[in-house]
């Protein structure tokens, strides 16, 4: 079955190259698209994804507030952060908040795939620029 | 003929971003991908493209120093500077440098295709902030804010701005000498000269100078800066 995904960037040209990267992949759909976190909860509301890729650094609702308020709704829905953060302090924050995977930006082509599969498959995945973890 | 088109940016996902929003325009190409200024400038010289699309904050040699760089190797190029802020200051910049076209890239999605547009029928493309700003210079034309260089950046060389770049991007003397295949001896004599006309004492004046005057952009935590926009720098 395939793994639905729901992309979170307010960059419109970020989640268009997420988009092609992730629709690289058969078994995966893209089935929806947000600019914020507010807009994020509503589609996770509506599209009922398996995944949520996911910006920290959003206008009226960043991605650390968007996860935890989508592990209250919708419990178990895997959250990946894809984020310009490398750091270890914010990639803690984020799996506070819940998520299962942390992943930078600048690292995305090495990083993506492996990083939803792990997800899709609710394995933990996180990789800062100098260093990946996948367990 | 297809348009040939080289894109750089260092951000992968950028290009892929980028290059899927050319790429579905009928006769354009990306004839070619570099992650920092230095290859942009070899790729650009090998491949001649008909436009070339850099990113102004890039490792190693940034865009609007890889802009000067090119169009003084060959005039003939066509430049549009992709850019994180439409600052007076970045504005200045990328026109005295060459570029024809300035696009942001939040809005990149909207305006680039617009940008690229303009430069293969031989027109510049602004953003609206640009064009204000041209405007105010060209009616005040005792202060014509678009031929006034920041008065700090004339003083250093290309080469001691290349320099600049890396020593503030935290690299040694000796890492230095090896990217620009230069001696130790050498990127030291640059490094003292660099110093000397800048009035700076440390590494860390030399960083706050780079950040000032957009020859590094730094990524700032949000928590730190208060933004709640993200800025693909």
């Amino acid at each position: 079955m395939a793994v639905r995904i729901l992309l979170v960037d307010d960059h419109p040209v970020v989640r268009q190259g997420l988009r092609t990267l992730l629709e690289g992949r058969a078994e995966w759909e893209v089935v929806g698209e947000a600019s914020d976190g507010v807009e994020a909860l509503e589609k996770v509301g509506s599209l009922q994804p398996d995944v949520v890729v996911l910006d920290v650094t959003m206008p009226r609702m960043n991605g650390i507030e968007a996860c935890r308020l989508i592990q209250q709704k919708t419990p178990g829905l895997e959250v990946l952060f894809v984020t310009q953060h490398d750091s270890p302090q914010m990639m803690q924050e984020a799996m506070a908040a819940g998520a299962r995977g942390y992943v930078v930006k600048s690292n995305l082509a090495r990083d993506l795939l492996e990083a939803v599969e792990a997800v899709s498959q609710h394995r933990a995945f996180t990789a800062l620029a100098r260093n990946s973890l996948s367990c | 003929m297809k348009l040939r088109i080289l894109l750089a940016d260092d951000h992968e996902i950028i290009r892929r971003g980028l290059c899927s929003l050319l790429q579905g325009h009928k006769g354009w190409e990306v004839c070619g991908e570099a992650s920092d200024g230095r290859e942009a400038i070899e790729m650009a010289k090998q491949l001649k493209p008909d436009v070339v699309i850099l990113d102004i904050g890039m490792p190693h040699l940034n865009g609007l120093d890889a802009t000067r760089q090119l169009l003084q190797h060959d005039p003939h190029f066509k430049v549009i500077v992709l850019t994180i802020t439409d600052s007076d200051q970045v504005i200045r910049e990328a026109l005295n440098a060459g570029a024809r076209g300035f696009v942001l890239k939040s809005d990149a999605a909207r305006d680039l295709v617009s940008a690229v547009e303009a430069l293969e029928s031989n027109r510049m493309f602004f953003t609206p902030r640009v064009n204000d700003l041209v405007m105010a210079g060209f009616l005040d034309k005792g202060h014509a804010i678009v031929r006034n260089e920041p008065p700090d950046l004339p003083v250093l060389t290309a080469r001691e701005r290349e320099v600049t770049q890396l020593l503030a991007e935290g690299k040694s003397s000796k890492e230095v000498a090896s990217l620009l295949n230069l001696s130790t001896k050498t990127v030291e004599t640059h490094r003292s000269n660099i110093m000397r006309k800048l009035s700076l004492h440390s590494i860390r004046d030399l960083v706050v100078y780079a950040i000032k005057n957009n020859i590094i952009q730094i990524q700032v935590p949000p928590h730190l800066n208060g933004t709640t926009q993200s800025t693909l720098a």
